[in-house]
């Protein structure tokens, strides 16, 4: 369990450095603006996984989500802003999700589209629309993930069936 | 004079009316009556505050944070803390971390205060406690999961394991699961701790602290980067039971807790939290010595109607393994060949199978170049373009992967057996017969019972052998361990991790004419195992090894060498696993001398929790046969 919580604490680390890129650059965005951060800043860690395993945290980290906390980055009380949920999302999962939208599907995916409130009904045609511009959404997805949720919900917009249901 | 007398007692009726003398009056008469209803000596009021029978008769919180007290002898007095608390509510002054008024900062103390007490709401004004209730809303619980993920492949230690819970979100699918809240317990580790890390953590050197963190993020960092399965509990709590773990949750986020690696760790805590949302739940109390998360997960398993559903989580390499038993031996060949060449997957090979099929070999090579760049990070960004490119080519395929239901390598862990293990047996030792008495404080040797445990990985600590010799008539120690971690992974034609080993301990040898005499040893060895499927499963090993030994049978009492060692274990039914592992050590320093010994062991399963032995030791001069009785407790 040593290590469990070394690498705890390291992936609630990684969130925090996020926060301090967005700290030194305070007119990224709006909300906490994790979702502007741009991938280009997580180019020096050549993936998540040693960095995750390397890093321990200070406080700053496990503020992030402590309950009761009262408001840091992105979070409230330990909460993820409503705004910000989607981009939040997105940013750190965004391995799976290009993953997924290759594939298909998957529940990265699904849950992204829950939270871009795609009904469940509707799952299968945003599903199908991520694999058709795979390309596409990848390439906004390197950029941020701010880009990428922007030009899903075009894609969305122009799909007939989609935009009908998110509509509603 | 009547005037006068009609104006004194106006006076006197009207001064208790405004609020500077009704708070003190009315504050009074609540601290009393709750003396006369002995709340502070109640159960509630206990796991509220997280107090424990201390030695000397009274009670301590285990609570390290003065924050969550309002009186400053809150950590020792109960009733004190009763009557501050009392007091705290009649102020808006913020308190705790949170910095909150008391009565928002301590809901469920609030609640349940005032449900005893029958709070007079004109004289006790209730606040509305925003941040709480966007807090509580942002749930929008449903349920609550106990989540274990289990030991990760060639890292014993993580056996120990770890527990958070999971507030599962109304309307939530298991497709959108990850996106729930977990409750989590931490402690805090400061940068760049290094070796003063394990022991700080052992003597409570760090505060742990309660989180929110998401699911995904929890997801994540087991499943994708650790490789550990996820088992999932769903408890059966109902509406008003998640309240009061929630309203208790978000109280612990003004509370620290000195973080001890061994007993109050993430899943003690944990259990208090459970307790507090159900009180008629008794869980700590198992706990005296030592908290082991798994133990902490066959408690509630056990307990009646508690958990009512199980779910399995695979671990990317869960995946691939399960994956791969479907690639027939030409598939497996194309996968290998995506593995090394992404652009393999526009090849008229590849063209050529059913979509379906090239749908499913793509994603299982993409799977292993993203496990592959997880694990090398010299070449991650090699590993992410190559991975990329296998995901173009998957994309253009317009058809949705298939569902796999994947299978677990090894059975929940409540299946397993107890972590703690008493043996006890005789046997024959060259010309002498002796009884045995074993016990062993945790946790899983190889030929222990296998179900519930990860395969191949074996963790013992703080084990003792009793032996008394008949015709020596001599009784000692005959063997004691500190810790004896092995750790194999069978290398197959994806998977190439070494397997290793590390024991100390003490043995009893015969050397140079020393009869039964203690040897103290450090072994570490360093090999490779493969597995065979020929009976039902077998995995055979081989290790270099060095070797420093101090006795007094010695010449100038120590030797120190190396060699190698050999070995299988093969189970024959699922009962009844067979090891025997062979090895030559020869000694370079102190007294030289070389050392040949072989071991056979069988172990019969009687039940999940009691086992039978059969071991026979071949080591320079001695012959040991041993039988043995072994229960789990």
């Amino acid at each position: 369990m040593l290590k469990t919580l070394v690498v705890a604490l390291g992936t609630m680390a990684v969130i925090s450095q996020a926060g301090l890129v967005l700290a030194a650059n305070p007119d990224t965005g709006p909300g906490c603006g994790l979702g502007k951060l741009a991938w280009a800043d997580f180019k020096n860690q050549k993936n998540i996984a040693p960095q995750v395993m390397m890093v321990t945290t200070n406080a700053t980290g496990m503020n992030t989500f402590a309950i009761s906390s009262g408001t840091s980055g992105c979070t409230n009380d330990g909460q993820v802003w409503a705004s910000e949920k989607a981009h939040v999302f997105a940013v750190i999962n965004f391995e799976n999700l290009s993953e997924e939208m290759a594939q298909g599907k998957g529940e990265h995916l699904a849950s992204l589209a829950s939270l871009m409130r795609i009904p469940e009904a509707q799952h299968g045609a945003f599903f199908a629309l991520t694999q058709e511009r795979y390309s596409t959404f990848l390439q906004e997805g390197e950029t941020s993930s701010v880009a990428l949720v922007k030009a899903l919900n075009e894609a969305i917009a122009e799909n007939p069936v989609l935009a009908q249901a998110v509509a509603r | 004079m009547q005037i006068l007398l009609f104006l004194l007692a106006g006076l006197l009726l009207a001064v208790p009316a405004t609020a500077d003398d009704a708070i003190p009056s009315y504050l009074a008469q609540l601290q009393r009556q709750a003396r006369e209803l002995r709340l502070a000596e109640q159960r509630e009021w206990h796991l509220l505050l997280h107090y424990r029978a201390d030695l000397l008769g009274g009670s301590t919180s285990e609570q390290d944070d003065p924050g969550f007290f309002l009186s400053p002898n809150g950590k020792t007095d109960p009733q004190t803390e009763l009557d501050a608390t009392l007091a705290g509510f009649f102020s808006d002054e913020l308190v705790g971390r949170s910095k909150q008024p008391a009565q928002c900062a301590f809901v469920a103390r609030y609640a349940w205060l005032k449900g005893q007490l029958g709070f007079d709401e004109a004289r006790l004004k209730p606040l509305t406690c925003d941040r709480f209730d966007g807090w509580f809303a942002g749930f929008d619980a449903e349920a609550v999961t106990l989540i274990f993920p289990s030991a990760y492949m060639n890292n014993p230690a993580s056996m120990f394991g770890h527990t958070f819970l999971r507030i599962d979100q109304r309307g939530q699918t298991p497709q959108t699961r990850i996106l729930a809240y977990t409750i989590n317990f931490a402690a805090d580790v400061p940068q760049g701790e290094g070796l003063a890390y394990p022991v700080r953590g052992i003597f409570g050197g760090y505060s742990g602290y309660f989180s929110t963190i998401p699911y995904y993020l929890k997801v994540q960092e087991y499943r994708d980067i650790e490789n550990r399965d996820i088992w999932e509990y769903r408890l059966n709590f109902d509406v008003g039971q998640i309240r009061r773990l929630l309203m208790h949750a978000w109280e612990l986020g003004n509370a620290s807790f000195d973080y001890f690696f061994f007993k109050e760790n993430c899943s003690y805590h944990l259990l208090a939290l459970l307790e507090y949302a159900d009180p008629s739940l008794h869980l700590t109390e198992h706990f005296r010595f030592w908290t082991v998360p798994a133990d902490t997960v066959r408690l509630l398993a056990g307990q009646p109607g508690l958990v009512h559903d199980i779910a399995f989580r695979p671990s990317r390499v869960t995946v691939i393994r399960r994956k791969r038993e479907r690639l027939s031996a030409s598939e497996q060949r194309v996968v290998k060949r995506l593995v090394r060449d992404a652009s393999a997957g526009q090849s008229a090979e590849v063209k050529s199978l059913p979509l379906a099929r090239q749908a499913f070999l793509l994603d299982v090579a993409s799977d292993y170049v993203r496990y592959k760049g997880d694990r090398d990070e010299d070449h991650a960004a090699d590993y992410r373009a190559h991975n990329r490119q296998l995901l173009t080519t998957r994309s253009q395929l317009r058809i949705p992967s298939e569902d796999l239901a994947i299978r677990p390598f090894s059975l929940q862990p409540e299946s397993g057996h107890r972590t703690s293990r008493a043996s006890l047996g005789g046997g024959w030792r060259n010309n002498d017969t002796f009884e045995e008495i074993t016990v062993r404080a945790a946790y899983h040797d190889l030929l222990d019972p296998e179900p519930g445990y990860t395969p191949d990985a074996q963790i013992e600590v703080g084990s003792l052998s009793l032996r008394h010799y008949n015709r020596a008539e001599q009784t000692r120690v005959e063997r004691a361990t500190l810790i004896n971690v092995l750790s194999l992974s069978p290398i197959d034609g994806l998977f190439r991790a070494p397997s290793w080993k590390l024991n100390l301990g003490m043995q009893t040898i015969t050397h140079r004419g020393c009869e039964l005499c203690s040897n103290w040893s450090a072994n570490g060895g360093i090999g490779a195992s493969a597995e065979t499927h020929l009976l039902r499963r077998e995995v055979f090993f081989a290790f270099a090894e060095v070797e420093g030994s101090y006795s007094r049978a010695y010449d100038e009492r120590h030797r120190v060498g190396g060699g190698a060692s050999v070995g299988f274990y093969a189970d024959l039914t699922e009962r009844w696993r067979l090891l025997a592992s062979t090895g030559y050590l020869r000694y370079a320093l102190g007294d030289q001398s070389d050392d040949m010994r072989w071991s056979v062991g069988q172990r019969y399963s009687l039940a999940q929790n009691w086992a039978l032995r059969l071991e026979y030791s071949h080591r320079d001069h001695d012959n040991d046969v041993l039988f043995t009785v072994q229960a789990f407790f």
